[in-house]
């Protein structure tokens, strides 16, 4: 409750002209994008974290429930507090605290929009790829909040594949850092966790976020069609094909009238569909790529292609499509949009379908939507000054979220729960699946003071759990069902009534990893689930059991010219990808392709209970719920069994190749840094050692043309430097190009791995020489990592190298190490203040500690 | 007309939060009572009940500065400026008129020599430093509690008047038959006499006759405190003397007068009284940048535009050592700010870029957001003064890093906020109405 002695407390803390409490100010913050609304008791307008700290340890000490707001343009009722709570309005968090093109990240506060950081970032050649369609106004940390996507997602994917840390303060008022410039920090993925939490778990002050060069050259192109399905059939086709465009945007005939009306962007208003295709890349080729698009498009029943002949023209297209939802308001004064993703394929089945539904309640439908994700967007018109009509809009909203249910997707795909879809989780998600759900953000956040009461279903009066029933409308093939999963569950079980210690495995060739375990465990694994429980290659995902080994997967998969787009190092012939999914393991090519945190879509996975939990599901873009996917994605075994894993796949690249040239470390860092920083899109870009030298070597990955085209300019730049001995060669797709390097770095008893800020890697490496110096090395300039290895190690050696590691923003770990080095050390290095997050959440999870104890990061 | 009878364009808002970006002083307060979302859904909140008419609702009423840019990002195109203005006048109506306003509305604007009497009084007081004359006469008063912070605002007043110079009548000018009315705005009569002067030699440039008009105040400050009646008096005597006057086209190089005398028609649209497209006689209404551009066509299809391609002289403007220390024939570098009423108000952009781009000796450069309110927004400086300054920093921050040594313009409030704006951030541009510039070339030109 928010009483007099509260309210001065905030004037105390933030001064009191940034205190509001009148009738009209509670009206003012009672809405938002979203049809929800509720009267707050309070705003208060901080300036620092360390105002947002105190403000929420004072509503901590009194119990009031808070919600922290960016510019109020979610779709869900993100923003929305009702009886009395606080807002939390981050609008003077407004600057950009700094931009380090080197490194290839930069810091803002939460409050600065989208589009302010991308017109900061564009004079430098650089740019943020997600860049939702209300960039204009939406938040970083509304963005964080929701995860959300745009138009250009489809090829770069959504803002939880460009967050690489923040400061978020907790419920309590602790200032945790999480994450940081570095890759992948040790510990759970908590930043993972945090996007897409909508303000449930703590408010984000400070982001660092990923940015990335813009590309050479870009062509946007408008399809016209004279049906819809035809407009769908083409987003598959190109699709398949193997070519990523950045933006497959579809518009139907209502929006394109809608859009036409407010302002001429030249659009046919005759169409029945339009979509609006980009591609871009190095300019070499890439006219040939849009020439095979308008092929395409004119093989599936296209009208007509136009090419956008100038920025001018480009601005205008986009200009209709990011101004879409509020041209909705020249057909009619409200909508309410859908968020519901589903497979690609199933994209015309699921256009009909809305339209009956529309006509079943009588609100009209258009529908404008990021088609090559699936992800539709029906926007119900309705006037929200007419009750009957408000009814009805709400009723054909959850039917439609039920039909993406039914056809296998998911009830949204970047607008968030919120309030407006939080009942509709059951349909994707069991009962437990949203308990333990609910369990991670309780280990955050005990009080449940966090924009309490939002996201997953309330549970019936007089129980704080929902019943623990299935998902009412999607079917999850596999599961319990899925071979040698029944039997997994009952070991479990067993051991935990033994009170045995258990330690999860696939094949165990990533057994080594990890903390020390405290107790002699027993060994349950995955290796009986082998099965592929789905393969769509339309759809371009598989669902297999985590005992099939990635080799196996991948001679499946090459049937299809198909394959997982992962090489990780140390990976055995018999590494199993559910070890993968659990050490999230990526080599050189995390910088083109992603980790495996960015290729899978969901999981299903045996808890502590021996009770089977689902995460995600099979489309790729999918915000229903906290990201649990990511939080088991290298949990490495301490949170449970991973049964099955949904991945996202990708079509073989024609051609992989490799530039390669000699000399010395400085000389091959100089490079590195300006092939990473040119216009050429490397897959990777490392260095090893080679007779007391280096050789630089740079993958190229792709089309054939385009990949030989840029050997030839790496290849120059190698040359220009001064280095020595430049050649080229074909590599395999699968194993790549790294394994040789692998197997020396492994025959030492001592392997390392760090990742610090980009740019900043050969530096770290040559103070690690001085430390100890390596037998083996890999330095992997396009992810800012280090694989090294030692004969030997000490206490003091290794705290020396994760003191040089902090040095460079980053952190290191011992992916190998004796026996005896682990009982007296942290294999994760020094201790850092995000990893009590992995323990709060891992004591919510594994309240007994079964799985691994003391594996995890800060072991006591 | 209450704010029910809008209820309809209040509705369309659907809360996208677009307007966000644009508002100025959203951008500056962070507070939704400060966007136009905002300030609709509390209209839509007293007309659904939820929310009151009381002191509550003064601030997201008066605090927006009717620039308009909120609408042009709005896809249902929602004049929220229009509408908030019209709930101004039921605020006033329901909670209370400050008789201040009343003052200056009914006995000070209609009558062009009382405003010269006390704006005299005023510069007397304020340029001997003896700024109590002021406050004695209530003038600087009236605007409420921001105005003692304010008073710095202008920094020097004339000591005459435009129309006390250069009496109201009819001058013989160069051109072949254009007849042009000149209405003398409130501000370029009583304070930038400068750019009137100037304004006034580029009329007779290209027309037969100019006629320096008796006109009294447009209205739009009346307008924009909601009091309809008296904007009424005011437009009632302006339309008067258009019509006695026999005019081709009035011009005005205040481009918050010229939108409005454009809006005429448009407010006054169901009384045949004032409705100009019902009066006999009724000259066009034209901008100076239009005018000065040529571009926007008045009866004389054939009317010439100035020639302004001629040399800009940087010593015309004061500026010789400043651009000379910068290298030899380095050009004078000019940037642009866009009033509200002239970009949005009137929809004139274009035709300010084209006249200075065509000058010699002159750099332009594009100011990032030169389309931002500057916060000047008549009166608003002194009645908002911490928060129209907030938007005026925004802007100088802007200027500065066109590093330009003039900054042109076509309002004199937006050239009084400016150089304002200029002198408190220690910054050496000069400020100049695009008349003047125009001008100085010629100048230039002839010698
Ligand atoms: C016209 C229109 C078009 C849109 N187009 C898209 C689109 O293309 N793609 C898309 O994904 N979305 C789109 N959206 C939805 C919306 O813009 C996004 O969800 C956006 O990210 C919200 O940003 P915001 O600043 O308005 O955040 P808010 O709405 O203020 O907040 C969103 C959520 O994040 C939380 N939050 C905000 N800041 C913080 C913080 N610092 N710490 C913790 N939690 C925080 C809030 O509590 C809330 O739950 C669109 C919306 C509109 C109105
Ligand atoms: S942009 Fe228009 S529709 Fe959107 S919130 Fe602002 S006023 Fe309302
Ligand atoms: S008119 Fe200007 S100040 Fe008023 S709400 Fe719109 S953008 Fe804001």
């Amino acid at each position: 409750m928010i009483t007099e002695t509260f309210v001065q407390k905030m004037e105390e803390i933030v001064g009191a002209s940034y205190v509001r409490k009148t009738g009209a100010d509670l009206e003012l913050y009672s809405y938002d994008a979203s049809l929800v609304t509720g009267r707050p008791g309070l705003i208060v307008f901080p300036a620092t974290t360390e105002e947002v700290s105190k403000v929420l340890k004072a509503a901590h000490d009194h119990g009031v429930p808070s919600v922290a707001r960016g510019f109020a343009t979610n779709l869900s009722g993100g923003t929305i507090i009702s009886d009395g709570g606080l807002v939390i309005s981050l609008s003077r968090f407004d600057e950009i605290l700094g931009i380090y093109p080197e490194s290839r990240y930069a810091v803002v506060q939460t409050g600065v929009t989208n589009l302010e950081l991308q017109d900061a970032l564009s004079p430098l050649g650089l740019f943020y790829a997600p860049d939702p369609a209300s960039q204009k106004v939406s938040t970083i940390g509304g963005n964080v909040g929701e995860n959300s996507g745009g138009p250009r997602c489809l090829k770069y994917g959504v803002t939880s594949n460009h967050i690489l840390g923040m400061q978020m303060v907790m419920a309590d008022g602790e200032v945790v850092e999480i994450g940081g410039p570095a890759f992948d920090p040790p510990g759970y993925d908590v930043r993972g966790l945090v996007v897409g939490s909508e303000g449930c778990v703590g408010i984000v002050t400070e982001i660092t976020v990923r940015i990335t060069p813009k590309t050479e050259s870009v062509i946007t192109m408008l399809a016209v069609y004279d049906a819809i399905s035809d407009a769908a059939k083409t987003v598959s086709e190109i699709i398949s094909t193997g070519i990523v465009p950045n933006t497959l945007e579809m518009m139907d005939n209502t929006i394109i009238q809608a859009v036409e009306k407010g302002g001429p962007c030249g659009y046919p208003t005759d169409a029945a569909a339009v979509l609006i295709i980009e591609v871009e890349g190095v300019a070499v080729g890439l006219k040939e790529q849009a020439e095979k698009i308008r092929e395409i498009c004119m093989a599936t029943g296209c009208r007509d292609v136009k090419t956008a002949k100038n920025q001018a023209e480009r601005d205008l297209l986009w200009k209709g499509r990011r101004g879409a939802f509020g041209a909705i308001c020249n057909l009619s004064p409200n909508y309410l949009v859908n968020d519901g993703c589903v497979l690609r394929t199933k994209l015309p089945e699921a256009l009909e379908r809305v339209k009956a539904i529309s006509d079943q309640y009588g609100c009209p439908v258009g529908n404008v939507f990021h088609a090559g994700d699936g992800n539709l967007h029906p926007l119900l018109m309705f006037d929200s000054r007419n009750e009957a009509e408000v009814e009805q809009v709400h009723k054909a909203g959850w039917d439609i979220m039920a039909v993406c249910a039914e056809l296998g997707g998911t009830i949204s795909g970047e607008h968030g729960i919120g309030h407006e879809k939080q009942d509709a989780m059951s349909m994707v998600f069991s009962g437990h699946d949203l308990n333990t759900q609910q369990n991670v953000k309780l280990a955050l956040d005990p009080s449940d003071l966090m924009n309490p009461g939002k996201i997953i279903p309330l549970p019936p009066e007089g129980s704080d759990r929902l019943p623990d029933q299935e998902p009412t409308i999607l079917k999850r093939p596999g599961g319990k069902d899925a071979t040698g999963v029944s039997e997994a569950i009952e070991a479990i079980k067993q051991a935990k009534n033994e009170n045995r210690a258990i330690r999860l495995a696939g094949s165990g060739s990533y057994n080594g990893m990890g903390n020390a375990l405290t107790a002699e465990p027993v060994s349950i694994n995955s290796l009986q689930m082998k099965e592929i429980i789905e393969y769509d290659t339309e759809n371009q995902f598989i669902t297999v059991g985590a005992g099939m080994s990635l080799m196996e997967l991948q001679e499946k998969l090459a049937e299809n010219n198909q394959w997982l787009p992962i090489r990780p190092p140390f990976c055995k012939p018999e590494s199993t990808t559910g070890g993968i999914v659990a050490m999230a393991a990526v080599g050189p090519e995390r910088s083109s392709y992603g980790a495996p945190r960015d290729m899978l879509l969901g999981l299903q996975y045996i808890d502590s209970n021996g009770q089977m939990v689902s995460t995600g599901g099979k489309v790729v873009k999918n915000v229903a719920g906290y990201d649990m996917t990511r939080l088991l994605t290298g949990s490495a075994g301490t949170l449970g069994l991973i049964t099955e894993a949904s991945w996202k796949i990708a079509t073989r690249p024609e051609a992989c190749q490799l530039a390669s040239a000699v000399g010395s470390l400085e000389a091959c860092a100089t490079v590195a840094a300006e092939v990473i920083a040119s216009n050429l899109l490397p897959n990777s870009v490392t260095a090893v050692q080679q007779n007391g030298d280096w050789q630089l070597m740079v993958g190229f990955e792709g089309i054939a043309g385009v990949v030989s085209y840029q050997i030839e300019q790496c290849l120059g730049l190698m040359s220009k430097a001064g280095l020595k001995d430049g050649a080229h060669r074909d590599y395999p797709v699968v194993e790549g190009c790294f394994t040789e390097i692998y197997a020396t770095l492994e025959q030492q008893p001592f392997v390392a791995q760090s990742e610090v800020a980009l740019g900043k890697v050969s530096q770290a490496y040559q103070k690690i020489e001085k430390i100890c110096s390596p037998e083996a090395a890999l330095i992997d300039f396009g992810c800012g990592r280090i694989f090294a290895s030692f004969s030997s190690l000490d206490t003091t050696q290794w705290d020396n190298m994760n003191n040089v590691f902090s040095g460079a923003q980053g952190h290191g770990k011992l992916l190998k190490s004796t026996d005896d080095f682990r009982k007296g050390n942290d294999v994760y290095g020094l201790k850092k203040s995000e990893w009590q997050l992995t323990h709060m959440i891992k004591s919510a999870l594994d309240p007994e500690g079964v799985f691994s104890p003391g594996a995890l990061p800060g072991r006591a | 007309m209450t704010v029910s009878a809008n209820y309809d364009a209040i509705a369309k808002c659907n809360k996208c939060g677009f307007c966000h970006v644009a508002c100025p002083i959203f951008r500056a307060t962070g507070h939704e009572s400060g966007v136009a979302r905002g300030r609709l859904a509390l209209l839509r909140g007293i007309i659904e009940n939820r929310v009151q008419w009381n002191e509550e609702m003064e601030d997201p009423l008066f605090t927006c500065l009717g620039c308009g840019a909120c609408t042009t990002n709005c896809f249902g195109a929602v004049p929220t400026a229009d509408l908030v203005l019209e709930a101004r006048a039921e605020y006033l109506d329901k909670v209370g008129k400050k008789p201040a306003h009343r003052l200056l509305f009914e006995h000070l604007l209609p009558y062009p020599k009382r405003l010269h009497a006390a704006a005299k009084a005023v510069a007397l007081g304020k340029n001997s430093g003896a700024s109590k004359v002021a406050n004695a006469l209530g003038l600087l008063r009236i605007f409420g509690r921001d105005l003692p912070k304010a008073e710095g605002i202008v920094e020097k007043l004339p000591m005459s008047s435009f129309r006390g110079t250069i009496k109201p009548g009819v001058y013989p000018g160069k051109g072949k038959d254009l007849r042009v009315g000149y209405f003398v705005g409130c501000g370029v009569d009583v304070i930038q006499v400068t750019a009137g002067k100037a304004s006034f030699e580029a009329l007779k440039e290209t027309s037969k006759s100019v006629t320096v008009l008796e006109n009294c105040c447009c209205g739009l400050p009346p307008w924009s405190y909601g009091d309809v009646d008296n904007t009424r008096k005011l437009a009632a005597k302006n339309m008067k003397i258009f019509s006695e006057n026999d005019l081709d086209v009035v011009v005005t190089d205040c481009s918050s007068c010229a939108s409005f005398l454009k809006k005429y028609a448009k407010i006054f649209k169901d009384d045949t009284a004032l409705d100009p497209a019902g009066q006999k006689n009724m000259p066009k209404f034209q901008d100076m940048v239009e005018f000065l551009s040529g571009k926007s066509d008045t009866k004389e299809g054939d009317r010439e535009s100035q020639d302004v391609g001629s040399y800009y002289d940087p010593h015309s403007a004061g500026l010789g050592e400043q651009v000379a220390s910068r290298g030899e024939n380095s050009p004078v570098i000019i940037t642009y700010h866009d009033p509200c009423h002239a970009v949005r108000g009137q929809g004139v952009k274009s035709e300010s870029r084209e006249i200075l781009k065509a000058m010699k000796g002159v750099e332009f450069r594009e100011m990032p957001e030169a389309d931002w309110c500057c916060g000047g927004a008549g009166s608003y400086a002194l009645t908002h003064y911490d928060l129209s300054q907030k938007v005026l920093d925004r802007k100088i921050k802007n200027l500065k890093k066109t590093e330009a040594d003039i900054l042109v313009t076509s309002c004199p409030a937006c050239m009084i906020q400016l150089s304002y704006g200029i002198r408190r951030h220690g910054l050496n541009t000069k400020v100049f109405h695009i008349s003047e510039i125009v001008e100085h070339a010629k100048d230039t030109a002839e010698v």
